[in-house]
């Protein structure tokens, strides 16, 4: 799609996330609270007054987190780590630990140990699809809105968190009008383009992200199919994070796209929405314990394979791509049996382990490449 | 119609020249720091080598890790989707290859029609790859050619258990310093090189006949490691190295 200034805004803010929060910290005064998990209920931070994003653990070179974590952690959460230790989120004022994973909940306790901040514990159900998780997790949720009330001597409102609500549902809204389109019309709009939209969305003022990418709906409206590639192989990914613009950059010099992702970096960010007409504590929870479950959650292979077979038949997808990050054993488990899965289906795929800090190599590209030749 | 297919690995360039099916000439120059200027070297070389000029060759396909940097190529595909179909050009017969490069190692499933159907790569490791013999050689004080037909004298190969290089490497003067036969030491090399290799084979299951390709197809110690724990003959042919080369060659005479 052409460029425009709303794109190039995106652009901009996902490249240098924290000067984005910095300056917004100085020019509206929110408290800033960073958060681990696409498992936050970031509408409670929003009402409370405050601004939610999420913390990439972007920083190279661990020089700090490697002396509280091993070295065959997830990267990501070494690297959480390194930005609390290392100073580059010097401006936060709190943080938010869902507790999905393992190595969420030890970071949580290293965190409190390490970094000076406001400390937040979102306590997660084992299981998030039953009658019980929802009622236990509307409880969480009211928990973690009574801290915030006592950290910052507030009370939240009602209507707060209605508005706070309004507008995460309008971004996810938006979010998912994007990937809809993008499947409809494959390469209209760039995957790495898209990464800095989903990435950008983490961290901005949610009002702002709202309007930006309803500009670039608007635009999109004019799809010139003659600038879109023809016909293009589908590709979904599925993983835990992917938001290395290279990985699009190799797909799309193969005339393929990434039609859809199930990612934390992608459509679990924005996937499911808020039941406006409930009341919020037990709407906001609601969207939780209905949406697709995380497999940190684990809730069986055959779970996972009907989801990844909704996913595949809904987008009409050629291949998969799994993108795990190393150590990120959830996704490792599960592994084994989807592979099983989709050779009888006859569903080509590929899985590349990544680390968060190291680029896409030759080595990676030729795998890549490969499965898209041979497509 | 005469196409030109250029491998650019890690080590070295392979070059070779086809005219529809038959091969007219091939080429191998060790690649330096720059393999654009190493493909620019190699072509002119090859030029010169088979008295052809530049405009007589109609087509070039490139591949290997610097398949993206030759400007003069029609297309680039990878070596794996190559390796398979010079060796489908070879063996016909083949449906899985074994091709160990210089920095990573890779099992190729094919199809009947010697399309790729399935792959495996290690690429995270210098264990299982051309450098873990260069290493070993060169602790053996052997050189790389004599290495393989050392390997073959062993009786009692040695237990290396390390699936590290550098580690390989200071088990083996351990193993030196223990008085262990040079031969036997060098078939331990092999065996271990072999049995990673293997896991790889398993993971993307086997299906006979195996062929293997690449510059470390010339090793017999290897050959014979391999053909011990899979039970099973691997083949082998005087292009091994040149086989990705070869398929490039091929894929051009479709363009």
């Amino acid at each position: 799609m052409k460029e425009n200034k709303a794109l190039r805004r995106f652009r901009e803010v996902a490249a240098a996330p924290y000067d984005y929060l910095r300056n917004l910290k100085t020019v509206t005064g929110k408290e800033m609270i960073g958060s681990t998990c696409s498992y936050t209920p970031e509408e409670l931070i929003i009402a409370a007054g405050a601004h939610p994003f999420r913390i990439f653990g972007e920083s190279k070179g661990l020089s700090h987190a490697d002396a509280h974590l091993q070295a065959y952690g997830c990267s990501m959460v070494r690297g959480m780590l390194e930005d609390g230790l290392s100073g580059s989120l010097d401006f936060i004022d709190g943080v938010v630990f869902s507790h999905a994973c393992d190595s969420i909940q030890r970071l949580s306790d290293i965190w409190r140990l390490n970094v000076k901040s406001l400390h937040f514990d979102v306590l997660l159900p084992v299981k998030l699809d039953t009658p019980l998780a929802k009622s236990y997790f509307t409880k969480v949720i009211g928990r973690f809105k009574k801290d915030l009330e006592k950290s910052f001597s507030i009370e939240i409102s009602e209507s707060e968190m209605k508005k706070a609500i309004h507008v995460m549902n309008e971004l996810r809204n938006n979010l998912i009008r994007l990937y809809t389109l993008q499947s409809q019309y494959p390469g209209f709009i760039s995957g790495s383009d898209i990464s800095a939209i989903v990435k950008a969305s983490m961290v901005m003022e949610k009002q702002e992200a709202v309007d930006l990418l309803t500009h670039i709906l608007d635009e999109a409206g004019e799809i010139k199919l003659a600038d879109m590639p023809s016909n293009p192989k589908r590709i979904l990914i599925s993983g835990s994070i992917c938001s290395h613009p290279d990985i699009s950059r190799i797909i799309e010099g193969k005339n393929a796209v990434v039609v859809w992702d199930d990612l934390c970096s992608g459509t679990r960010y924005f996937e499911g929405l808020v039941p406006d007409d409930k009341e919020p504590l037990e709407a906001i929870a609601s969207r939780f314990t209905s949406r697709y479950v995380c497999p940190a959650k684990h809730l069986g292979v055959e779970f996972q394979m009907e989801n990844l077979k909704k996913l595949i038949t809904q987008h009409k997808v050629d291949a998969v791509l799994f993108m795990f990050l190393k150590f990120c054993e959830p996704f490792s488990f599960d592994y084994p049996d989807i592979k099983k899965a989709l050779e009888k289906m006859k569903i080509p795929f590929l899985m590349v382990e990544m680390d968060r800090h190291n680029g896409v190599d030759e080595q990676m590209r030729t795998r890549i490449d490969t499965m898209l030749e041979i497509l | 119609m005469i196409t030109l297919g250029i491998d650019v690995g890690s080590l070295t360039a392979k070059a070779v020249l086809m005219d529809g099916d038959k091969i007219i000439e091939k080429h191998l120059i060790s690649v330096g720091y720059n393999s654009k200027t190493a493909a620019d070297k190699l072509l002119s070389e090859l030029l010169d080598k088979a008295f052809i000029e530049r405009k007589a060759i109609a087509k070039v396909v490139a591949t290997g890790y610097g398949r993206n940097s030759i400007g003069f190529a029609d297309k680039a595909t990878t070596e794996i989707i190559c390796h398979g179909k010079g060796i489908h050009f070879l063996l016909p017969e083949v449906r899985t290859i074994i091709d160990i490069g210089g920095q990573d190692s890779k099992v190729i499933v094919l199809d009947g029609n010697g399309t790729v159907a399935n792959f495996v790569m290690n690429d995270k490791c210098a264990a299982g790859t051309g450098r873990f013999l260069d290493v070993m050689a060169r602790a053996m004080e052997t050189e790389i050619n004599d290495f393989g037909p050392l390997a073959l004298k062993g009786k009692n190969p040695s237990e290396i258990s390390s699936v590290c290089t550098v580690f390989a490497e200071s088990e083996i003067i351990s193993l030196v310093a223990k008085g262990e036969k040079r031969e036997d030491i060098t078939s331990g090399i092999h065996f271990s090189i072999a049995r990673r290799i293997v896991s790889m084979v398993k993971r993307v299951g086997l299906i006979p006949p195996l062929a293997m390709s690449g510059g470390v197809a010339l090793n017999v110690g290897l050959i014979h490691a391999l053909e011990s724990i899979l039970e099973t003959p691997v083949s082998t042919t005087p292009l091994s190295q040149f086989s990705g080369a070869l398929g490039a060659a091929l894929l051009a005479q479709e363009l």
